[in-house]
């Protein structure tokens, strides 16, 4: 029963805190841009006010009313760039940030974001997001592909090429692999896609339906969704294959396995007692645990999995159902969901950042789902970049 | 005026390689997988290659759902007699059952509610004398909509199973 002590402890902790910390303060931060190369200039500076923007801790301001002051300058060389960057407390006129980035003009944007992420940690101590990716379904003509592109919706790379179904992605938590579900072979399958080499493996295609696979925090192990025993079940199974174990028994169907930050424990779905409902088992097996009660519909669960040294604490996102679908957020004390983004559309598949602060998610407008990033402790909903086609059910990776 | 305390040199976004974008490679079997066991309650799957190009479909009417729903009403269930009725008479075939949802739910639980479904019908000809290893089941949840639609009568059209009759 340990287990399930500390995840509840976990989970509750985490629900205080997006009562609590809603709304934080942001800090004002003049970006008074770059000197140099007038056309790179723009660039960088475009790039550096939006993930500023994005990362949630500033307030981009003028000069006079601001607390930190960006400066520095761009230069071009024969396909490379040199950024130079200050930064400075206003107050004080110390240095917050003094450091020179060099790259191909290929890579400008990632070295922003590099940029952006050392000032997201020479001021609030905590790691920035600017360099992550999100892979997500993009459906054009019919046909469903997984692509990656860098969290703030640029550099979007196709990944598969099946013109099948392609669903799901995971990944694991060093960002090298991908688990999804397949249909190229005419059923639903586990396949692994090593992102280093583009080597894909089929990793489940047992009898029926295999689905929802998602890595353990050491990514030893998968999580996954089989009916080759009856009815969809959960189990577990090594990454590389085998070693599989079934973890629940019931006349339902269960899906969507999500691990706990120590990888003790799972939360998934199940409708084994009418509606679909979030459960929380050992990764052991044994006896489940329902943690969420109403409303009448709670999927899709994603548990945060917060670095070392964050501010923020775990906390497990789900997709409910009430006028409209709506994202929310599992509170273990009142054992409440407490919605965050609840509007007129259809929203769904949260999915958090490595800061466990934001999540990635589907706004459905008119049928036609669009991609959001949700910062938890402001409730800002900012829409990515709209791409030709449809971008769905997207999954946040390191 | 010492700007540089610090050189990061920004090669292949530091230190994490970056994802090849060459196209990838085909799909490998696991050695040594337990593949195409065939469990009597669960789903089975052909040993072989289902050859799905050359299936026969629509020669059967779909079976409908209620919303959220993978229960089998008395006046759906009328139409599986004449599947059954097939299969027995064609005893090389295999039939592939797809479970399919409306787009009103969350997609890995339409996963599942499909496959239900599915499995639903293939308990009713199970019943009726079709052996349980000429029956496969596919669950496309909600990605494969039988009317693109976004009203009730498209839903109604959607939450279904299709049959296919695939083999030699």
């Amino acid at each position: 029963m340990a287990f399930l002590f500390c995840a509840a402890t976990v989970l509750r902790v985490a629900s205080a805190q997006v009562d609590v910390v809603k709304g934080a303060g942001k800090r004002a931060f003049a970006v008074s841009g770059f000197s140099g190369d007038e056309v790179l200039a723009g660039q960088v500076t475009g790039v550096l006010k939006n993930d500023l923007r994005l990362s949630g801790y500033f307030q981009l301001s003028p000069l006079a009313s601001a607390e930190f002051v960006q400066s520095g300058t761009v230069r071009g060389d024969g396909g490379g760039v040199t950024i130079e960057c200050i930064v400075t407390e206003a107050a004080t006129k110390r240095s917050v940030l003094t450091k020179v980035y060099q790259g191909s003009a290929q890579e400008l944007r990632h070295v922003v974001h590099k940029l952006s992420d050392d000032i997201v940690q020479a001021i609030t101590k905590q790691r920035g997001i600017a360099q992550t990716k999100i892979a997500f379904e993009w459906t054009r003509n019919g046909v469903k592909e997984l692509a990656v592109m860098d969290y703030d919706g640029y550099n979007v790379r196709q990944l598969t090429h099946d013109k099948s179904i392609s669903v799901r992605p995971r990944w694991s938590s060093d960002g090298r692999r991908l688990v999804y579900t397949s249909y190229k072979g005419g059923f639903p399958d586990v396949v692994e896609v090593d992102l280093y080499t583009g080597q894909r493996r089929r990793i489940a295609n047992f009898p029926g339906l295999n689905s929802g696979a998602a890595f353990s925090p050491d990514g030893q192990m998968l999580a996954l969704t089989l009916s080759k025993d009856g009815n969809p079940e959960l189990y577990t199974m090594s990454a590389t294959g085998g070693n599989l174990r079934r973890l629940t028994h019931t006349h339902g169907a269960e899906s969507s396995p999500t691990w706990s930050p120590d990888g003790q424990s799972i939360a998934y779905v199940s409708d084994n007692l009418g509606t679909p409902q979030v459960y929380l088992i050992s990764r052991d097996g044994g006896e489940p645990t329902r943690l969420t009660v109403s409303p009448s519909y709670n999927t899709e669960p994603d548990w945060s999995h917060p670095t070392a040294g964050s501010e923020m604490k775990p906390m497990l996102a789900v997709t409910s159902r009430a006028r409209k679908f709506q994202i929310g957020i599992y509170s273990a004390s009142t054992r409440e969901v407490i919605p965050v983004v609840a509007d007129g559309a259809d929203n769904e598949g949260p999915s958090w950042a490595p800061d466990g602060r934001h999540l990635v998610f589907t706004k459905a407008v008119n049928w036609r789902p669009r991609l959001y990033l949700l910062d938890v402790m402001t409730h800002e909903q900012i829409q990515l970049p709209v791409i030709e086609g449809d971008a769905s059910e997207p999954a946040w990776g390191p | 005026m010492v700007l540089v305390t610090a050189v990061a040199l920004i090669i292949c976004q530091g230190c994490r390689p970056k994802p090849k974008p060459q196209p990838l490679g085909e799909l490998g079997s696991v050695p040594g997988m337990e593949t195409g066991s065939d469990v009597a309650m669960g789903s089975s799957r052909p040993l072989g290659e289902l050859d799905m190009a050359n299936a026969q479909r629509g020669m059967f009417a779909p079976v409908l759902f209620a919303f959220d729903s993978a229960k089998i009403s008395q006046r759906e269930a009328a139409k599986l007699p004449a599947v059954a009725r097939h299969m027995k008479a064609n005893t090389s075939k295999t039939l592939v059952i797809e479970g399919h949802c409306d787009e009103r739910g969350t997609a890995e639980y339409n996963r599942t509610l499909g496959e239900r479904r599915a499995q639903a019908a293939r308990e009713e000809l199970v019943k009726l004398g079709v052996p349980a290893s000429r029956i496969t089941t596919i669950s496309y949840g909600k990605d494969k909509p039988a009317n693109p639609g976004h009203d009730e009568a498209a839903w109604a059209e959607n939450r279904r199973c299709e049959f296919a009759i695939a083999g030699p």
